[in-house]
């Protein structure tokens, strides 16, 4: 069983295209890097297979279903998506944003229940933002922001995580700490991830698969480990780097 | 090919004007340059000095609103901002009306100079206020539609109070541009041309500007100075032109969205197209109306109509509109404030809701003065006050929780009832089934204002559907079907008839005519609208954070926005029916609930219910008592009651 097939997917915006015709299977049960150069579609191919936008060609099944035959509350409580830039939520609490995860399950009306209350604690736990629960949103500073809508999305119970750029605004203590939590969720409890990084290191260290894009194709899609080789990185970015081991772990750096 | 547009409505207005002329004055008698006064007919003089400067002037009055309009949407923020946004119009109608009424003497020099004052006074409150928040948008746009609806309401009181004074001041509020000399388009033309070239020195700034506070001060502009000068730029323009012509609608908030919707993106292109969009709009209005009247048609003001030309391009257009990059709050208008237990607060307001209602229906003013009513009058009387206590309450309930869901949904400061042309519609309704149905009871007036308000919202659910419902660009159609709505009614309100005066007296809202059924429906679907907010309480929570995290946790935007925009059309239909077109209670009720804290959607909307209701009680208590025995129009007493209300507290907040 795969989590997502895509067969022929192309996106169009007026005078454009951004994503073309892409066939691509990802697999569950693991942490899949997206990664590319600024502007080559990682972002784009998210909102697509997320079904926030609808592919302009091509097919998009999502754990064996087109996507377009899940009902929005249905695909929410299997499946979350973080966007890359959150919106401003005003006049709202920390806790207040994180139980909003609860609305796929709950709906308009449904009673919030001991195990709402419960997926939202274990969710504020998991991203430390335990301190702030009671701290308006929009006074956060840019980590603790990212972190709390982190929690919103792992409230969600979703066992299939999209995140675009989780760690872009995270120290490094912090950053190990959200991927350390997605890696394991992944390797423990049966969860999915695909996540958009940067930072190549960290991406070695905590994915299990990759796939690249460049310019809205398709340029690698395999293990972590056939990411890191001078090869592939100079044919993904451009640039010449060196890669070398420490401790069994790889690590890439500009030549 | 869009362009065309252009071009197809310049030759449009072109020809209007001079099949207007060619009937007043065969092309052979056209006087011939030099003109000397002294050697021209009659008719050679009604076409060079009356004619041709009013197809001049119809030009340059356009284009100065449409730059008008497009300075205050880029400094604003706001696709719905316009030159009446900052109250100056309504100002500059008040020193008018007031002048008119209580000293005639000072309008022996024309209008001008009375006018001007009066749109100074209006735009220095406003930024008085706005300055201590370095001009943040909001806080202007609040401001401004404050200090405009007290100006309007004044002036309309006014207006009431002295009825045989209505028709010329009607005329002059629809905007005349009948001239009789070159003067008025030669004091357009030495304002719009320097006009012109600032806000082109602007547009760089105005550009910085819109990469928000932290992105503007980064590259070392300084905020306030740009905003102060651009307003000021905007007002005195349009403070021109209501001064020149009077009020003129519409074309300031219709020109840059035509220009936008025609695929002027950036900020430079549309300063400079704007106006020429205006120009084309006033024309081709001013045109349609002198060609009418060339044909033997009525004579009417051509500021009242501009939304016959352009509420219906406005709506065709926009489609095609570019999605607007959502706005953002800034820290001077960031509330960050919350009430600490908004339960209590809420109790509270129903409290006062309650004892306000307890207290209106038993106390007043009597004919031995203020006092609770005469045991023995109560049988007759408390029947009749308890109808219209409860109407009003009522209809103010409505009205402010339509505001409310309307404001959630769209994060637009401005987003009113009215927004909606449901308002507008109704409004028509009731013109038009008074002036074709001799002596039409209740039930026809009745049924002709909600079949007009069903038709607007029938055409915005249309557009609605057609459109992929960005709240934005509902607005504006929304805001376009209103127009053309107001600008029918203002022809019929312009024409000669004594039962204008009847339309008036209702536009200004009353709640003393309601049958005890209407009533008690009205009270009912209150409650049922108070239900239907609380269901929708984490949807209400959901929207505000925009397409992306609505998706994400699955709820069904398209229909979400659908149900609750008919929703608000139905709750204000509702009200205008029966109590007339009161509706900017809700747009000061949500202000003033969130200005009092009550930040999360179930307290927001509530609050704003409760709100609502507090003021048309108060409202309904004061048009009672204020000229005893007689009723004033409540909604002006809303208008009189809520603005200076919610001015303290923003001041109060400011000075925090
Ligand atoms: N709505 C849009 N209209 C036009 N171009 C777009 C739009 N959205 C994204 N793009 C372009 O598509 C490309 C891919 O964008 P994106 O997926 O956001 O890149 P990234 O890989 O950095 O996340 C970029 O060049 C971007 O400019
Ligand atoms: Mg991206």
């Amino acid at each position: 069983m795969t989590l997502f097939t895509l067969s022929g997917v192309t996106y169009d915006v007026p005078g454009r295209r951004l994503i073309e015709r892409l066939d691509l299977t990802i697999r569950p049960g693991m942490v899949t890097a997206l990664i590319g150069r600024n502007g080559s579609g990682k972002s784009t191919l998210l909102k697509l297979i997320s079904g926030q936008n609808r592919p302009s060609a091509g097919r998009i099944a999502y754990a064996g279903r087109d996507l377009a035959d899940w009902a929005p509350r249905e695909l929410a409580r299997d499946l979350a998506y973080l966007p890359q830039v959150t919106p401003p939520a005003e006049g709202m609490l920390v806790e207040e944003l994180v139980a909003l995860g609860r609305f796929p399950w709950r709906g308009a009306l449904g009673r919030f229940r001991a195990e709402d209350h419960a997926a939202v604690d274990a969710a504020i736990r998991r991203c430390s933002v335990g301190h702030l629960r009671h701290r308006l949103v929009d006074t956060l500073s840019g980590g603790e922001r990212q972190r709390s809508w982190i929690a919103m999305m792992l409230a969600q119970g979703a066992r299939t995580l999209l995140l675009d750029e989780p760690i872009s605004a995270l120290d490094v203590a912090h950053q190990v700490e959200v991927l350390d939590l997605v890696h394991g969720m992944c390797r423990d409890e049966g969860f999915s991830a695909i996540v958009v990084l940067h930072d190549l290191n960290m991406a070695a260290r905590y994915c299990d698969h990759v796939v690249a894009l460049g310019a809205g194709r398709l340029l690698l899609d395999g293990p972590i480990g056939a990411l890191m080789t001078p090869e592939a990185l100079l044919s993904i970015y451009g640039l010449p780097m060196h890669v070398a081991a420490h401790e069994g772990h790889a690590f890439a750096l500009p030549r | 090919m869009n362009r065309m547009i252009l071009v197809g409505g310049a030759v449009a207005a072109l020809a209007l004007w001079t099949i207007a002329a060619l009937s007043a004055l065969p092309l052979a008698e056209w006087p011939a340059l030099p003109w000397r006064i002294d050697g021209m007919s009659v008719g050679q003089i009604l076409l060079a000095y009356g004619l041709m400067p009013r197809g001049v002037l119809a030009l340059l009055a356009g284009a100065a609103l449409g730059l008008a309009g497009a300075l205050m949407q880029a400094v604003l923020r706001n696709p719905l901002a316009d030159p009446t946004t900052l109250g100056t119009a309504s100002g500059a109608q008040l020193a008018i009306v007031a002048a008119t009424i209580h000293a005639p003497g000072w309008l022996a020099g024309g209008n001008l100079p009375v006018a001007l004052a009066g749109a100074g006074a209006a735009t220095f409150l406003v930024m008085a206020l706005g300055a201590r928040r370095g001009f943040a948008p909001v806080t202007v746009t609040i401001a401004g539609m404050l200090v405009g609806l007290m100006a309007s309401a004044l002036a309309t009181a006014m207006t009431l109070a002295q009825g045989h004074y209505l028709l010329s001041l009607v005329m002059w509020n629809g905007g005349a541009l009948a001239q009789v000399d070159w003067s008025g388009s030669r004091n357009m033309a030495l304002a719009l041309v320097p006009a012109l070239v600032a806000a082109a020195a602007l547009a760089r700034p105005l550009m910085v500007m819109s990469l928000g506070p932290e992105g503007a001060h980064g590259l070392g502009l300084r905020l306030a100075p740009l905003r102060f000068a651009t307003l000021l730029l905007a007002v005195a323009l349009s403070a021109m032109v209501s001064a020149q012509v009077g009020l003129v609608g519409f074309v300031g908030l219709a020109a840059p969205a035509i220009v936008r919707s025609l695929g002027a993106r950036t900020l430079l292109q549309r300063l400079m197209l704007a106006p020429l969009a205006g120009a084309l709009v006033l024309s081709l209005a001013d045109g349609l109306l002198l060609a009418l009247a060339a044909a033997g048609g009525p004579s009417l003001p051509t500021g009242a109509l501009t939304g016959l030309i352009g509420g219906p391009l406005l709506i065709w257009l926009l489609p095609r509109m570019k999605a607007q990059v959502p706005q953002q709050t800034e820290a001077g208008d960031r509330r960050g404030h919350r009430a600490p237990r908004p339960a209590r607060l809420l109790a509270g307001l129903a409290a006062a809701c309650l004892a306000l209602g307890l207290l209106t229906l038993f106390g007043g003013r009597g004919p031995g003065g203020w006092g609770f009513i005469a045991p023995e009058l109560r049988e007759t009387f408390l029947p009749l006050r308890a109808t219209a206590i409860l109407a009003a309450a009522s209809a103010g309930a409505l009205l402010a929780g339509a505001g409310a869901i309307l404001q959630r949904l769209t994060a637009n400061p401005m987003a009113a009832p009215e927004v909606l042309g449901v308002t507008g519609g109704a409004s028509l309704g009731y013109a038009v089934t008074v002036m074709a149905v001799d002596g039409a009871g209740p039930l026809m007036l009745a049924l002709g204002t909600s079949a007009g308000g069903a038709l607007a919202l029938a055409g915005l659910a249309g557009f609605a559907m057609r459109a992929d419902l960005a709240p934005a660009r509902l607005l504006l159609a929304g805001l376009a079907i209103g127009a053309l709505a107001s600008a029918v009614l203002g022809a019929i309100m312009a024409s000669d008839d004594r039962r204008a005066w009847v339309i008036l007296g209702w536009l200004a809202g009353s709640a003393s005519q309601v049958s005890a059924l209407g009533a008690a429906a009205l009270a009912g679907l209150a409650l049922a609208l108070l239900a239907v907010l609380a269901a929708s309480a984490r949807v209400l929570e959901i929207l505000p954070l925009g397409t992306e995290v609505g998706r994400a946790l699955g709820l069904p935007l398209a229909r979400v926005r659908l149900g609750l925009i008919l929703l608000a059309g139905l709750a204000t239909g509702a009200a205008t029916m029966l109590v007339g077109p009161v509706s900017f209670v809700g747009l000061m009720a949500p202000h003033l609930a969130r200005a009092m804290g009550l930040a999360r959607a179930v307290p927001f909307c509530t609050g704003s219910w409760l709100l609502g209701a507090v003021l048309m009680l108060l409202a309904a208590f004061g048009a009672r008592t204020a000229s005893y025995p007689y009723d004033l129009p409540l909604g002006l007493f809303a208008t009189l009651i809520g603005t200076p209300w919610l001015f303290i507290l923003l001041v109060k907040r400011t000075s925090a």
